[in-house]
């Protein structure tokens, strides 16, 4: 059985798309066939965090309007086995597509995949609803800080009402993933805690990343830092993506890394 | 919280949660019908049938235990 994710956040800016293209890797890297699915027409950034923005022939639109067949529109990713890509369209807008039309493409896509992965665009409005209605579970993507809060909180508020599943009387599974976490700041007092975050927005956690200069240097490269095994980012999406699998794995230990002048500094505030 | 606290400065993730638990209680609040333009008129048919109706207002609220829907209907006078 194929599991739909949607990536979402409401905010733009969030980091959506990274980890839509991290949580696609890590589950490829264990063996599944996974698709990530960049449902931000017009606006596409997906590929250029995979590093296959140069292998793009045709787009979802394409498949939508039957100027191609999927397979034609799938891209294969040669670094990472079992990872596949539909990019977006960058020349229409969001309005090309409709339920209909969208339905017909998850469904072909659940034939061939285990997971897919659909890269939200940010907002409320029908591109967000075209990329939740199929959605079996959301990972919500927040940031501590207060405008990204409050634009997941709304967004949790509305997946239920534009989903088919829960038009069927089932729930969609709602996971909470807090983006950007600097531990100094949270040590300050000056960046809301985890369990801060938590308490507002009520829904479980899945995941917690740490901000990190690698995820720059990563995004610039175009190969997505779950790849990179040394990386403590890269693990957090690793982790995340053996918690979609429903293994109970610790969260990773986000404790303020103490260098010796950091230390020295800490004496004299 | 030790003695010492009480003169520190409240730090800002504490603003940060305080300022969010009241928005988004608000927004919830706010938002807990999902048509709600759509609901309003058709109450108004249904009142327009026997009443002279102005306009209707509506507001959730909750306290502790109890939710609760209010509905103004505004009579022409």
């Amino acid at each position: 059985m194929a599991t739909v994710i949607t990536v979402t956040s409401g905010k733009g800016g969030v980091g959506k798309s990274t980890t839509t293209a991290n949580v696609a890797t890590a589950l490829a890297l264990r063996g599944k066939k996974v698709v990530a699915v960049d449902f931000d027409i017009g606006l596409r950034n997906l590929d250029m965090i995979l590093g296959l923005e140069n292998r793009i022939v045709y787009d979802v639109v394409d498949v939508m309007e039957e100027r191609c067949n999927l397979a034609q529109a799938i891209i294969k990713d040669k670094r990472t086995q079992n990872l596949h890509f539909l990019p977006a369209s960058q020349t229409k807008d969001k309005t090309v597509l409709n339920k209909e039309k969208v339905e017909k493409l998850i469904n072909d896509l659940k034939k061939d995949f285990d997971y897919i992965l659909i890269d939200s665009p940010a907002g409320i409005e029908s591109g967000f609803e075209h990329s939740i209605f199929l959605a079996d579970r959301a990972l919500v993507v927040t940031t501590p800080e207060v405008s990204a809060i409050r634009d997941a909180d709304r967004v949790i508020g509305i997946i239920d009402a534009k989903s088919k599943k829960a038009q069927n009387g089932e729930e969609v599974d709602k996971h909470i993933i807090i983006n950007r976490i600097k531990p100094e700041l949270v040590e300050r007092g000056e960046m809301l805690p985890i369990e801060d975050v938590l308490d507002l927005l009520s829904l479980p956690l899945i995941g917690i990343v740490p901000d990190d200069e690698d995820i720059v240097k990563s995004t610039n490269l175009g190969k997505p830092i779950a790849l990179d095994e040394k990386s403590l980012v890269g693990e957090a999406f690793r982790r995340i993506a053996k918690r979609i699998e429903g293994e109970d794995v610790p969260f990773i230990d986000l404790k303020a890394k103490k260098g010796f002048f950091n230390k020295l500094k800490g004496f004299f505030k | 919280m030790s003695f010492l606290d009480i003169f520190k400065k409240k730090k800002s993730k504490d603003v940060a949660k305080d300022r969010l638990m009241m928005m988004l209680a608000y927004e919830r609040a706010n938002t807990k019908v999902d048509n709600l333009d759509e609901m309003k008129t058709e109450l108004i048919n249904v009142v327009k049938k026997y009443l002279k109706v102005k306009d209707i207002n509506i507001k959730t609220s909750s306290n502790q235990d109890i939710e609760t829907l209010e509905v103004e209907i505004v009579l022409q006078k």
